[in-house]
């Protein structure tokens, strides 16, 4: 006997069929949600923030490390500093989670664009998923930049072009406004994975690639645009007309804190490509480490935690 | 008032091993303060800056040699402190303020970033709680 679908079956199964067939052109995966940060990830990074000169493992070129050893951080306390907005890798670097939401067409119904959220001073990030082009390389460049998306299976892969210079590490490192971020976000779960890659003709020898991960927290209080900022008279000596902070060439005073904390190289410390890649241990093959831990000893969150209190990076009991 | 602590012999260093893990905003303070070092600074209250991401707190502090400086203390934003109590209106121009915290990596700047605060006229403090750190 031949089977057949019985009569009252048969209108289920149109509706699953047209679920089935009406979704996977309009995203794969759903990336919306409020997304918590996990504050052991790059800990040192993303919590206090890194030391002045610590520039291991990005791959900067000459001008690009001209460029870090002249800053000054006083220079964030100017009126027309205080309130800018950082650039989107910023995300990676900061202490904050994820607000992602949807833009739809109205007549469509298709997605068009996904907004990621701002806070605390992260530009809105809005990822165009309408096909557009980018504009022309002359056209404006803002915090947030230019961005477009589509799917490769299930991940979603962004570019960024028209984007202000902006901090690739907390420590004054900078992309230029000429750097370009191509961004891969996963979706696993509850886990919400971005990886990261700049290139900078500017200032980086070599892409310069960073991965995070938040996880699904619809209890978490993350507003999705930055929180007003009112310039004010920060620190006194900027009252004063034409001082701009900086360090002139070969005078920035902090570039062996480093070295002295951790018994590194200045080599070490200065970054460059061959700083990202496993073989450059083999330049510190005679490294002794130092025979007290000062800083970031004890780990994110580390009460009742047994903590390294020497140079051999191994924690005591 | 008096400035304590100005000299370099006379800088507590602190070493923080044990310190917990904190959230920052808006720029690091590893590249901005000292941050294993402390200094205490004592005056009067010229202006309380409540805002974000963070606040400021500028004091009037008389130096050893009698000069008059003033010195910005940077504190929490408005979302934390408000948690904590502090607003607005809890400091009045004139307040007489004793303040701990990391000195800024540039003197110049008489920047201290807020670890303690006390107002002894009336036992206001700020910073021997557990969640009273600036984030």
């Amino acid at each position: 006997m031949t089977p057949t679908l019985s009569i009252s079956f048969r209108p289920a199964l149109l509706v699953v069929a047209v679920m089935l067939a009406g979704t996977p052109s309009f995203a794969q995966v759903d990336l919306t949600g409020i997304w918590r940060n996990f504050n052991h990830e790059d800990w040192m990074e993303r919590g206090g923030g890194s030391d002045p000169v610590d520039y291991l493992g990005i791959p900067l070129n000459d001008d690009g490390r001209a460029r870090a050893l002249s800053y000054n951080y006083s220079l964030l306390a100017q009126p027309e500093h205080q309130c800018g907005l950082n650039t989107p890798f910023y995300g990676f670097l900061d202490p904050f989670g994820n607000n992602i939401w949807t833009e739809f067409d109205p007549v469509t119904g298709r997605i068009i664009a996904y907004k990621i959220g701002a806070w605390l001073d992260k530009d809105i990030v809005t990822i165009w998923m309408d096909g557009r082009q980018h504009p022309s390389k002359d056209s404006f460049h803002s915090y947030a930049g230019f961005t477009t998306g589509e799917w490769q299976g299930d991940t979603l892969t962004t570019y960024t072009t028209h984007m202000k210079d902006g901090f690739l590490r907390r420590n004054a490192v900078s992309s230029s406004d000429q750097a370009t971020m191509t961004m891969h976000i996963t979706r696993h779960g509850d886990l919400l994975t971005m990886t990261a890659l700049v290139e900078d003709p500017v200032y980086l020898a070599e892409p310069y690639v960073l991965s995070h991960s938040w996880r699904l927290d619809p209890t978490l209080n993350m507003p999705a645009v930055p929180t007003p900022c009112e310039p004010i008279a920060e620190l006194p000596r900027m009252d004063k007309p034409g001082v701009v902070p900086h360090y002139l060439p070969g005078q920035n005073p902090f570039v062996n804190e480093l070295t002295q904390m951790y018994n590194l190289p200045l080599v070490a410390v200065l970054g460059g490509p061959e700083t990202r890649y496993p073989e450059f241990r083999q330049k510190l093959k005679d490294y002794v480490p130092p025979p007290i831990c000062v800083r970031y000893c004890c780990g994110p969150n580390a009460d009742g935690l047994n903590c390294i209190v020497d140079g051999s990076g191994k924690r005591q009991p | 008032m008096k400035r304590y602590l100005t000299g370099l012999a006379l800088v507590t260093t602190v070493m923080t091993p044990g310190a917990a893990t904190r959230a920052y905003a808006h720029h690091s303070f590893a590249a901005t303060y000292l941050e294993t070092q402390n200094v205490t600074v004592e005056g009067e209250l010229v202006e309380f800056l409540f805002r974000n991401p963070h606040s400021f707190v500028q004091l009037k502090v008389t130096e050893k040699d009698g000069t008059m400086v003033r010195y910005a203390v940077e504190w929490g934003g408005i979302g934390q402190l408000g948690q904590q109590g502090v607003t607005r209106d809890t400091f009045k121009p004139g307040d007489h303020l004793v303040i701990s915290g990391a000195p800024g990596r540039n003197p110049e700047d008489h920047r201290v970033r807020m670890v303690s605060l006390l107002r002894p006229r009336d036992g206001f403090s700020w910073g021997h709680r557990p969640n009273e750190k600036v984030d």
